[in-house]
């Protein structure tokens, strides 16, 4: 043990933390058919790490850019999921994605001179984790988890037929804020490793490809949690001896096993 | 106690009239087919009678209780099949996962199922004739199939009152004859049964009433006086012919005509 160091560690830690929230949230976000959530999440939380950077540089408040970023991203869902109530929830997204994307570049104009620590939200930096990002993290990860673990059935229920939810007796207009929520804050923990434009093959890949040949929900949750770790012990491995990011990797190895069973699939 | 009553009901969706002036009344134990065209309210008085929406207008009763306001001792009360229209099959879900879902939710939360549980959901989905489909992955059945699992997650919870959203719709006739047998049955135990269906053809002999709906209440009672042909006009736009059977009861030929 004494012989891989720390950032390694962290790295590792990183990826398992985003292998439980691509398999958990990410699964309900397939589920749910809402993975245009993800994106809307991701943008809001570069829109609200940025912000946290900028309050930081003139010296205003001082926050982990994570925090900033889970604020803006829970915001974000549950302004998408009441809008949903009249419009479709992705033009709801498409909407507050146009205004986050506005907020994002406008946040970062202001702190040009620490533009690094925005290009790595863009782009990831598991090498690059402290020790408060991993417990942040790990924080965010034990919420998700705990929540989804207590509303399993619920959450399925909202995800198979929300009108039938409610007439069971299911609380689903609040649940239904609650999981939108949970995977916003997934969003971010996994944003926080690969990056804001990665985010979405990390978090969506591996379970869209998981029920693509799941016989079943716990299968669906298994199998996602194993193609997200494979794919990030493969992003580290590779990135340990070449230069190239790792978020990207991992991404790019996701990506590819969801396409390569889609085609398997659909051969019978 | 009524099962149902409802006085002067309005409803409208942002300002546009969905529902209005609904008065009827429903007994214990009674068998009711609502039909009406399409966008004629039947699904919104199903969700007014859940408590899923409030009246605008009048007041509801489900067995004495306002739905909209006590609407977790109402809900528990009631086993509802939604128009399949409004079903995702996204998640990878089991027939018998979906037969539990009703009672599932209703216990608290990681509590686990019980035999009960068991016992009551494979009875139900004997019950529709798909006693062999328990572990089958629900998006592998047919639309039909389907809609019979729907209808035994309705039952399994031991519901008072049966509130189905055309149930029928892509069955089978063997099935939705047997279907058909079931509710007869349950209502006869005293169970309260509505459903919403296109064709009350099959149903005829089995029902009690029909509430014929287009967004405001056009008739309601015995087949022969709600299926006459100025009824059938208000509520239709046309004449839907009826030939009596030989057992003396009257169906309505949807579909038979032509032009
Ligand atoms: N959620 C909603 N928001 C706005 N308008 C709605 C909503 N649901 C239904 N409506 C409108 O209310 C009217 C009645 O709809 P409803 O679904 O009750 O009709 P229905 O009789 O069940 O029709 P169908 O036979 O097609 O199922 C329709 O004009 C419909 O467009
Ligand atoms: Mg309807």
């Amino acid at each position: 043990m004494a012989d891989i160091p720390f950032y390694l560690l962290r790295a590792i830690a990183a990826i398992v933390l985003i292998a439980i929230n691509a398999s958990v949230a990410g699964s309900f976000t397939v589920f749910r058919d809402i993975s245009f959530l993800v994106a809307g999440a991701s943008h809001a939380a570069l829109a609200g790490a940025a912000l946290a950077i900028v309050l930081e540089t003139y010296g205003i408040f001082s926050m982990n850019p994570i925090v900033g970023g889970i604020l803006f991203a829970v915001f974000t869902a549950i302004a998408a999921g009441y809008a949903s109530r009249d419009e479709g929830i992705n033009t709801a997204i498409g909407i507050s994605f146009a205004l986050s994307m506005s907020l994002a570049v406008l946040f970062i104009s202001m702190i040009r001179e620490y533009a690094a620590r925005v290009w790595s939200l863009l782009l990831g930096d598991l090498f690059l984790l402290t020790n408060e990002d991993i417990v942040l993290m790990f924080i965010s990860t034990l919420v998700v988890v705990a929540v989804c673990f207590l509303f399993y059935r619920e959450f399925l229920f909202i995800s198979f037929d929300i009108e039938g939810a409610i007439a069971y007796g299911v609380n689903a207009t609040l649940l239904n804020y609650v999981l939108l929520s949970l995977i916003a804050i997934a969003v971010v923990v996994t944003l926080k490793g690969v990056g804001a434009i990665l985010v979405f093959a990390m978090f969506v890949a591996p379970a869209a490809a998981a029920v693509e040949v799941s016989k079943n929900v716990r299968q669906v949750f298994l199998l996602a949690f194993l193609i997200a770790m494979i794919s990030g012990i493969a992003g580290l491995g590779i990135s340990f001896f070449y230069p190239v990011s790792p978020g990207a990797i991992a991404s790019l190895f996701a990506s590819l096993v969801y396409f390569t069973l889609i085609v398997v699939n659909r051969r019978g | 106690m009524k099962a149902i009553e409802v006085e002067n009901l309005c409803f409208s969706y942002n300002g546009v009239k969905a529902l209005s002036g609904i008065t009827f009344s429903v007994d214990e134990g009674e068998f009711i087919a609502i039909i009406g065209p399409n966008g004629s309210g039947k699904t919104t008085l199903l969700r007014v009678l859940l408590g899923i929406l409030k009246p605008e207008v009048g007041s509801v009763r489900v067995f004495g209780i306002e739905p909209w306001k006590e609407s977790e001792k109402v809900k528990s009360l009631i086993g509802f099949m939604p128009q399949k229209e409004h079903i995702s099959t996204k998640p990878p879900l089991l027939v018998k996962d979906i037969v539990l879902m009703g009672r599932a939710v209703r216990k608290s939360p990681l509590s686990p199922l019980s035999k009960e549980d068991m016992r009551k959901a494979r009875e139900a989905l004997n019950a529709v004739g798909l006693d062999d489909k328990w572990n089958t992955k629900f998006s592998e059945l047919s639309g039909g199939q389907q809609q019979r699992v729907l209808l035994a997650r309705a039952i399994a919870v031991e519901p008072k009152l049966l509130l189905l959203d055309e149930p029928f719709n892509g069955v089978d006739i063997p099935s939705q004859e047997r279907i058909i047998g079931l509710l007869d049955e349950l209502s006869r135990k005293g169970v309260t049964a509505i459903a919403v269906v296109h064709n009350v053809s099959p149903l005829i002999h089995s029902i009690d009433k029909i509430l014929l709906l287009n967004k405001d209440l056009i008739a309601y009672g015995s087949p022969e006086e709600v299926l006459k042909p100025e009824n059938m006009v208000k509520a239709y736009g046309a004449v839907i012919p009826i030939i009596v059977c030989e057992e003396g009861f009257v169906h309505p030929l949807f579909g038979d005509t032509h032009g």
